[in-house]
């Protein structure tokens, strides 16, 4: 292996500028420059702009006449507000650079606060940008889940009335796959990605910066569906009841069209890094089991998520333009937004499922100091599960009317994808066989997803059968499965996550007593709440509608009450999370759960470039158990001195001479 | 900043993020459409006299092109509601002036009166006698082919109630076009009709004329919002 070692001045900022582009860096006041705030202003300004055009091609249209309903206006607010946003956070800046033939302005690296609220190039600041967005996600669609189990509190008397009801349930289960579709890739995909295969950037920095401050839009857009009247249709959206909505559908459909902009671009950006960015040494049998976890599911970000961008897109001309990709009457089909809709929608199931297990996966050796059970298997399961997802849509459309010689079909390839399932569950049951277990906060979150999504598994297999399914199709029982799957998987897995490299990445330590705290009542109270809805649906108690039998109204208030228990669990890990890391910090130790990673070999705080020189990866991360393993990697410079990295004037890099080097600097 | 300055931040963010929840929820819950109540004032035992309009726009509030029913309060003032509290085992008298323009209907079944009935006979419904009264003359079907059609239906599935409701002339120069509540001085017709409300219990009332105009099908819009053309009979005991 030939390698070369250039001088720093030849090296551009993460965002590959040439030389003379890092000459033009600015370093002026942060507040000077775009940020979060001249975003807002341009989102605003972009909305007024839109709707004022939006007024102008359809103010007297005969339609908005006779309902008052302006949806070409709604859908260019919601569009000019989205791309003023960006051009306010200053998204447009590089590529409109570029066009006009001008040098961009590149990145000097900072350690002011302000980086945490602009456009940055740096993966690790974006990936805890997602952290905080993640969490406005996940706690907006908690306050919303509350708004729905207050009312069914009482079989008959009401709080917010059936219209508001189903509008609750909408915006509630659209946000929570919203952030559930990123919780993992955003801000650990985002943050270890490059740290875990060795490499000292993302593929795509601005790319990445981009799929973050789009999903901030995809979420002002979504909230946006309030006041324009909510949508009736729960998070799917299925047409014609989409076409006939208020002005909240607009904001649904632009919402999902937008997040999906910035799902597939996430999605080619990990993808990318994965494929070209691996040090020298990190073979693909060494690549860790939540990279491979991410990688499987960015195949399924970059082929699924533009079908639902392009539904998306034909709800909005049918709404706007008046074309009939959905109207039955007009040579559409409203079948071919649920076909859509699916073939997006199920795989998205995976993609808030494979990520949840790789985080797991890489939890159980650290804390069982074993190695990890089967990792080829795991891998191979990981690929099959993201391969077979494609071929499962339709077992959602059992109960619609579709012909009914294709339910065999896919009650059977739904049936097949539990094969797979089942390898990667067998990895982590692998390596807890026989293993002395540190119950450390991470790995209770690791085994509650293993108890969790067994709930969730075992129910999904029996919904697949198309006979049960007829049978339970829109009731609670099919919503508390996908709740065990989704929260009690995910979820959990994200929170475990965050208490595993929160003290990599931010170099505080979170209150282990708190934690505890948290996950036992996260823990209890997810099943009190969830566990009676798979019973209330099985005698038959219906989804998203506001009143039910009085008989089943005990079960209701346990899991209501329950629910405002799990939703408070919620307030102690915010409070631990800014009590350690703002308030009180607590400086983390360098590897506090003696892990063999990659990451965390490198310096507390990471310096910007993440490695001092690029590491040669020797063996796997998982030999845990042996009595004189081999080092993960050598990397050129005791740790510690890293820290000199930090200084922009001292970096080196090495450039790699074979094809699919690690860096192209 | 030292850890106090930083308490103070936290909890003052945090009461902002909690008082923004709370506005946000408060006004979204307060927009839903009041109720008037006709059991709290209501000797008991005597019949509820409940007088409602349809209008063709209604002309205020946030969809003022919708078409809507409206509700006389006992004091005599006219609200944009749909949401009634009414005593049980007590006979409903309504008074309902129609003001808007009618068409054919799609299904003749929903021009009988009474016949919105899950298995119940045309006729034999919840309305008492199985008749209405159109500007005085008793009918029990209303043919949606003749005179102006019909424009609305009260209907409550539950309670086996169907009123077809006939439409006036919409290009009459009588035609009420001016904000809800329409003055008596415009074109209506006025439709009279009783039931008994049963024990107590929610039921869920609807217009099922497709006439939200210019969304698909006629079904969106007022037709699918509370306090227009559907609503709630609250029977309090």
């Amino acid at each position: 292996m030939a390698i070369r070692t250039t001088a720093t001045h030849d090296l551009g900022t993460p965002g590959e500028l040439p030389p003379e582009g890092v000459a033009r860096a600015r370093n002026r006041s942060p507040w000077l420059d775009f940020h979060v705030g001249t975003a807002l202003v341009g989102a605003v300004a972009g909305f007024v702009i839109g709707h004022y055009i939006g007024v102008l091609i359809a103010g007297h249209d005969i339609n908005v006449d006779n309902n008052g309903q302006n949806n070409v206006a709604i859908c260019l607010s919601l569009g000019f507000g989205y791309l003023g946003w960006m051009a306010g956070i200053g998204g447009w800046n590089y590529p409109l650079a570029k066009m006009i033939g001008r040098e961009p302005v590149g990145e000097l690296p900072s350690s002011h606060w302000s980086r945490y609220f602009k456009y940055t190039l740096d993966h690790k600041v974006v990936g805890l940008q997602y952290v905080i967005g993640v969490l406005l996600f996940l706690f907006t669609g908690g306050l919303l889940a509350m708004g729905i189990r207050t009312e069914l509190l009482n079989p008959v008397h009401h709080i917010i009335g059936p219209d508001r009801y189903i509008e609750l349930v909408s915006e509630h289960g659209t946000v929570m796959m919203m952030m559930a579709t990123s919780i993992v890739i955003g801000p650990l995909g985002n943050w270890l990605t490059p740290l875990m295969i060795g490499s000292r950037r993302m593929a795509f920095p601005r790319i990445e910066a981009f799929s973050f401050w789009t999903f901030i839009g995809g979420y002002m857009i979504i909230l946006t569906a309030m006041p324009f009247g909510g949508f009736p249709t729960g998070w799917t959206g299925y047409a014609p009841l989409q076409t006939q909505a208020s002005g909240g559908m607009d904001s649904y459909l632009c919402g999902f069209a937008v997040i999906g902009l910035g799902m597939i671009t996430a999605g080619f950006n990990i993808a990318a890094t994965v494929i070209h960015y691996r040090a020298p040494g990190m073979t693909w049998s060494r690549i860790p089991i939540l990279t491979w976890s991410l990688l499987s599911t960015t195949s399924l970000l970059m082929f699924a998520t533009p079908v639902l961008v392009m539904a998306g897109l034909f709800g909005i001309l049918d709404r706007t333009a008046l074309t009939a990709f959905y109207v039955n009457e007009h040579g559409g089909s409203s079948f071919l937004w649920e076909d859509l809709f699916w073939f997006f929608g199920h795989p998205e199931v995976y993609i808030m499922a494979l990520p949840g297990f790789g985080i797991v996966g890489e939890m159980l050796p650290v804390f069982t100091r074993k190695p990890l059970f089967a990792y080829r298997v795991g891998a191979a399961g990981m690929i099959g599960v993201a391969l077979l997802s494609f071929f499962v849509w339709q077992h959602h459309l059992f109960d619609s009317g579709i012909n009914p010689d294709m339910r065999p079909l896919f009650m059977l390839t739904t049936e097949l994808i539990s094969i797979p399932t089942g390898f990667i569950y067998l990895v982590g049951m692998g390596t807890l066989w026989r293993s002395k277990i540190r119950f450390e906060v991470p790995m209770l979150f690791a085994l509650a997803l293993y108890f969790n999504f067994l709930i969730g598994g075992i129910t999904g297999v029996y919904l697949s059968d198309v006979p049960v399914d007829v049978t339970v199709h829109g009731s609670f029982f099919v919503l508390a499965h996908f709740h065990y799957t989704i929260m009690g998987g995910l979820v959990f897995a994200f929170f475990g996550g965050i208490y595993y490299w929160w003290p990599k990445m931010t170099g505080k330590m979170l209150n282990k007593t708190l934690a505890k705290l948290h996950f036992w009542i996260m823990f209890i109270f997810f099943n009190f709440t969830f566990f009676p809805l798979l019973i209330v649906g099985l005698l038959g108690q219906p989804r998203r509608v506001f009143e039910y039998a009085h008989n089943l109204q005990g079960l209701n208030d346990f899991s209501s009450v329950s629910a405002y228990i799990l939703g408070s669990s919620f307030l102690i890990f915010v409070w631990n999370f800014v009590w350690s890391t703002w308030i009180n910090p607590v400086p983390a130790p360098a590897n506090p759960w003696g892990s063999r990673g990659l990451e965390w070999q490198t310096p507390t705080p990471v310096p910007y470039w993440n490695f001092e020189r690029i590491p040669v990866i020797l063996s796997d991360p998982y030999r845990y158990g042996e009595p004189d393993p081999p080092p993960v990697a050598d990397l050129g410079v005791p740790i510690g001195a890293a820290a000199a990295a930090q200084s922009f004037a001292a970096e080196v890099q090495l450039g790699l001479d074979e094809p699919g080097g690690s860096f192209r600097g | 900043m030292g850890r106090t300055a930083r308490l103070g931040v936290f909890f003052s963010l945090l009461g902002i993020a909690i008082g923004l929840c709370v506005f946000t929820a408060m006004a979204w819950i307060g927009s839903a459409p009041p109720t008037v109540s006709f059991a709290s004032s209501q000797p008991k035992g005597a019949p509820v006299q409940l007088h409602l309009q349809t209008v063709g726009a209604i002309g205020t509030g946030a969809h003022p092109d919708w078409v809507s029913y409206l509700t006389q309060e006992p004091d005599g003032h006219w609200v944009g509601t749909t949401e009634w509290d009414i005593p049980a085992s007590t006979v409903v008298d309504v008074t309902l002036d129609e003001y808007d323009s009618g068409s054919p209907l799609r299904n003749e079944y929903l021009g009988l009166v009474g016949a919105a009935t899950v298995g119940g006979a045309p006729g034999e419904g919840g309305v008492i006698g199985g008749l209405e009264n159109v500007n005085g003359k008793a009918v029990r079907v209303v043919d949606g082919y003749s005179g102006n059609g019909i424009a609305h239906t009260f209907s409550v599935p539950d309670l086996g109630i169907n009123v077809p409701l006939p439409g006036v002339d919409g290009s009459s120069s009588k035609f009420c076009s001016e904000p809800a509540p329409c003055p008596t001085s415009a074109l209506h017709n006025v439709i009279t009709f009783s039931f008994k409300t049963p024990a107590s219990g929610v039921y869920r009332w609807q217009c099922f004329i497709p006439c939200g105009l210019s969304y698909l099908y006629g079904n969106g819009g007022p037709m699918a919002t509370a306090g227009y053309m559907a609503g709630f009979i609250k029977v309090v005991s």
